[in-house]
């Protein structure tokens, strides 16, 4: 009942916020949802710091916007397509490197993260380099028995993005609840008692690779075609941070938690346009104050707490 | 009651539109922080100087310029956001902006998107003319323009026939390497070595060394103030006493401060300095110093001719419609800064002065000047 | 047509930045052995040690060679502050919430040193004199020359402290064994505090001395920070020897790879070492006896 009243709710944003602006913002959230999601699989419920995010969600941007630039393949094929290819990608890299963890596997990913960044500025052939893939489109959506829908206005590709981040989660709340997700919880809170039983540790935490990168991917399809330019600026370490904000500030481990994580953190910035200076500042304190004192997160114990308590009780933290 | 309605909605339609149309409103997207936020800053508040002396004067068309300025942040993601901001929240007439070439790249297909005419004058990435994109105009000559102009004037200039490149390794630099041997060999020159560095290098001792081997007469550099103090210092360190030749910041107070007596004899490659005697520039000059107490940049000078020039074809479009000023833009013949300007059919800006200027003591000095051929 | 002299001169300049890395890699891999900890804001400490001699020098009218030490007395202390605040509570806890702490630490210095000092490059001021001096062809300058023997010295003294010292013997067995260190009564929380001191000194002694001719900017600190990441790595992560030889080795790498072959992908070739030593040689280049 209370995900009625939610689903309903974010139908009716375009009707109540009439504001471009705000709508942008929104869309933009709707995106960050599904990248938060992702990285909270690897992130939260396996528990491996991946720096490697921000850089599959770059590729899956890259991955759409070459078909489309060069092949003008539609956004429609470029989303599956760009989840399907950092998904390889994610697998391939996952075989090789997810035999180490802790410190080696972060900076592994970080080392990854930088050579992506490096082809994508370096192979100019291919990506233009620095100029970027600008003149993506979103395309029209064709629906049997009614037509082409046009989706490129902002009020039609918030639907189009809520549907996105609605599957998202949906795939989420059912990998967790599966015993596939008890796995991963296992593996990050006892690795040795999950192998005495049985389970491959490498082999949850390439399924949480795998599908976090793969969300990562689709979201960056999105993101590309709805700002209609593609650059190695998306590989920049700004976006891996506030990736992280969002899921470890939202709340790391739940599914609500990143999920609002990736609202709040883009509101957050552009509402605080004007003390630019001052936001990175402010960000990277609460990261390293909530890090500390506050391990479950702020916005979904903050959420938790305002929440009438039988919602806590079905909704318990993971 | 029929008529005290019409009265009503007449007052409220003429209140209305009153409002609507009381002030002109320009959009800027400038990089307000992160690495260049110091040069955008003063792109703003150049504009916003001259914009007040406009007002001053009566404005364009009968009302006041209302100049709307966001934070672009030389990220072309965040450059975005402000042009859409500047589109649909502030319904700005006409755009101005992004800086770096990436971000320019980015916020055009905004304007392409909204039909609202852009303005750069300062992004030189030589593609950004090749988009198709009847909305999107640059004021400033590109890096193969330069090279076309000066070219075969550098090894007179220099007194030497060697040439070397030392250049940042993206569009800019490659595309000086690509544009300016030509001219440097019809005049009789040679080029000798060609190094490209990353722009997260700190120290450049490696391709100096390399450089030094070729033994060149002259080096010809691409670089912003951040490498360009470093590459200079560390290349008379290494023991060679050859001109330098720069594009980029090579003439930039911050750049003459921070290098010392290494930038002495340096020769920038400029569309400004404010050593030009002219008397538009006298006075510009004058503005400067009196309100923001400095001589204009480089930027200073982009942002003069930005905002005169959208200004003028705002005059000439005698509306403050976008496409009517876009119209107006295409055919722009404007004295100005740096002598005429006007657009070509892919709306790059031609016929102004660019200049070779010599730091002698510390001053940017004009020593040579050329003008852009239309592309 | 091989030049000696120009071959000569790639050595010198891999020396002098080799020792650069050397020294800003001790202290990371310092903090990495001893305290377990992937010091993701270490490029930042070199940053803050060059501004400090920079502020020392030209607005406080500080003695260059009072100065140095000077600047980097106070990032120890701000060191120490750190790690009194955060990383004392943090003894215990896992690899994901120290590397978030250190992460978020290195965005928060830098954006406040952008807010303090804005993105202007800075360049130390020196008492030295520019031009420069030749020996068989191979050019150098009294700052440079100035910077090998600090860097050099500084390196020295860290050896002497870490074998010498009931302090460095004391990093040493933490390094081994933390909890047979607890147990034969080693303070921990002491070993802590000096390592990562005397890890963020170092990095901003290198700041302050490098800062004559590499101009220090807020945005800097991660490039150094990745620098010494490769350097621990190559030289295998907690060893002070593993440190030097890597930070030379990777010094001259770059000088004699670019000096002889294209620049455009050598980073990317030191990513893809990077990954493939993590992967099967976690030890690092040389095997430790």
């Amino acid at each position: 009942m209370f995900i009625g009243i939610v689903l309903a709710g974010l139908l009716m944003v375009p009707l109540a916020v009439r504001d471009e602006y705000y709508l942008h913002l929104f869309i933009v959230s709707a995106i960050f949802v599904v990248v938060a999601l992702g990285l909270n699989l690897i992130v939260g419920y396996v528990g491996q710091l991946s720096l490697a995010h921000a850089a599959f969600f770059a590729l899956g941007a890259y991955v759409s916007a070459l078909l489309f630039f060069k092949l003008k393949w539609s956004m429609w094929v470029g989303m599956p397509a760009a989840a399907i290819v950092t998904g390889c990608v994610a697998f391939a890299l996952g075989w090789v490197i997810l035999r180490v963890r802790g410190h080696r596997f972060v900076i592994i990913t970080v080392a990854f993260a930088e050579i992506m960044r490096l082809v994508a500025t370096n192979w100019v052939d291919l990506t233009r380099g620095f100029m970027g893939l600008p003149g993506l489109q979103i395309p029209a959506l064709y629906v049997p028995g009614i037509g082409a829908i046009d989706v490129s206005s902002k009020e039609r590709f918030y639907y189009v993005v809520l549907a996105a981040a609605v599957l998202s989660f949906y795939i989420c709340y059912r990998l967790v609840r599966s015993p596939v997700g008890r796995a991963f919880v296992l593996v990050r809170e006892n690795e040795v008692l999950a192998e005495s039983l049985g389970l491959s540790a490498f082999r949850y935490c390439m399924i949480a690779f795998v599908v976090g990168a793969a969300l990562a991917g689709a979201a960056g399809a999105l993101y590309g075609h709805y700002v209609g330019f593609v650059s190695p600026d998306l590989f920049n370490f700004s976006y891996i941070t506030i990736m992280l904000i969002m899921v470890i500030l939202g709340g790391k481990g739940t599914l609500i938690g990143p999920a609002l994580g990736a609202v709040v953190f883009t509101f957050l910035p552009e509402l605080l346009r004007d003390a630019a200076q001052y936001r990175m500042v402010i960000f990277a304190g609460i990261l390293v104050v909530a890090t500390l004192f506050m391990p479950r997160g702020i916005i979904f114990p903050l959420v938790e707490h305002l929440a009438p308590r039988r919602w806590r009780k079905n909704h318990g933290a993971a | 009651m029929k008529l005290k309605f019409c009265v009503v909605a007449v007052a409220f339609a003429l209140a209305h539109t009153a409002a609507a149309q009381e002030t002109v409103k320009i959009g800027v997207v400038q990089p307000l922080t992160g690495p260049v936020a110091y040069d955008g800053n003063i792109y703003v508040n150049t504009v916003k100087m001259l914009v007040d002396d406009m007002n001053a004067r009566g404005g364009v068309l009968g009302k006041k310029i209302e100049l709307v300025v966001e934070d672009g942040a030389c990220n072309p993601a965040q450059s975005v956001n402000a042009a859409e901001k500047l589109a649909t929240r502030d319904k700005v007439v006409a755009l101005l902006g992004a800086f770096c070439s990436t971000s320019s790249a980015a916020m055009m297909e905004v304007a392409r998107k909204h039909k609202i005419p852009h303005l750069t004058g300062i992004s030189t990435a030589a593609q950004l003319t090749e988009q198709n994109n009847p909305y999107f105009f640059r004021a400033v000559a590109t890096t193969p323009m330069l090279g076309a102009a000066f070219g075969g004037e550098l090894p007179a200039a220099v007194k030497g026939k060697r040439f070397a490149f030392l250049v940042i390794n993206d569009d800019w630099g490659r595309s000086m390497v690509s544009s300016y041997p030509k001219p440097i060999e019809r005049a009789g020159g040679q080029i000798v070595g060609t190094e490209f560095f990353q722009s997260s290098e700190l120290q450049f001792l490696s391709y100096i060394t390399k450089i030094k081997a070729a033994n060149p007469d002259a080096i010809i550099l691409a670089a912003n103030t951040q490498h360009a103090v470093a590459l200079s210092k560390q290349i008379r360190e290494l023991g060679i006493a050859a001109p330098l030749i720069g594009e980029g910041s090579w003439t930039s107070d911050s750049y003459l401060k921070l290098a010392g007596p290494a930038a002495e004899g340096v020769y920038g490659l400029v569309e400004y300095v404010y050593t030009i005697r002219n008397p538009i520039n006298d006075a510009f000059v004058k503005m400067s110093r009196d309100k923001l107490k400095d001589n204009p940049s480089k930027f200073a000078g982009a942002a003069h001719n930005g905002i005169h020039i959208m200004v003028d074809a705002i005059r000439r479009a005698r509306a403050a419609d976008p496409e009517k000023i876009r119209a107006a833009l295409t055919t722009t013949d404007y004295n100005g800064l740096v002598g005429n300007i006007r657009f070509n059919e892919k709306n790059q800006a031609y016929g102004q002065d660019v200049y070779l200027a010599l730091v002698k003591n510390g001053v940017p000095e004009v020593v040579r000047t050329a003008r852009i051929a239309k592309p | 047509m091989f030049d000696l002299a120009i071959f000569g001169q790639h050595l010198l300049n891999g020396v002098l930045i080799g020792c650069a890395y050397a020294l800003i890699a001790i202290g990371l891999t310092m903090i990495f052995g001893v305290m377990n900890i992937a010091n993701f804001a270490h490029g930042e400490f070199y940053m803050l040690g060059g501004f400090a001699a920079f502020y020392l020098v030209s607005l406080l009218k500080l003695n260059y060679f009072i100065a140095l030490p000077v600047a980097v007395l106070l990032v120890l202390a701000l060191a120490v502050a750190i790690q009194q605040a955060i990383f004392k509570r943090l003894r215990d806890a896992p690899v994901m919430t120290t590397t978030l702490v250190t992460i978020g630490l290195s965005i928060l210095l830098e954006h406040v040193a952008l807010l303090l000092w804005g993105p202007q490059p800075q360049v130390v001021p020196t008492p030295f004199p520019t031009r420069p001096l030749s020996f068989f062809g191979i050019y150098t300058t009294p700052l440079y020359l100035f910077s090998m023997a600090v860097t050099a010295a500084l390196i020295v003294v860290g050896h002497v402290l870490i074998q010498r010292t009931r302090m460095g013997k004391a990093m040493r067995a933490t390094f081994q064994n933390r909890e047979a260190a607890a147990l034969v009564g080693v303070r921990i929380d002491r070993v802590y505090l000096y390592a990562f001191a005397f890890g963020a000194a170092l990095a901003a002694a290198a700041g302050a001395v490098l800062g004559g001719f590499i101009p220090v900017e807020p945005t800097m600190g991660g490039i150094a920070t990745l620098k010494a990441f490769v350097v621990v790595i190559l030289g295998g992560m907690g060893s002070f020897v593993g440190a030097i030889v890597g930070g030379l080795l990777l010094g001259l790498a770059e000088a004699l790879g670019a000096g002889y072959f294209s620049s455009g992908w050598k980073d990317a070739i030191g990513f893809v070492a990077v990954i493939l030593l993590l992967l099967f040689r976690p030890d690092g280049l040389f095997k430790r006896a």
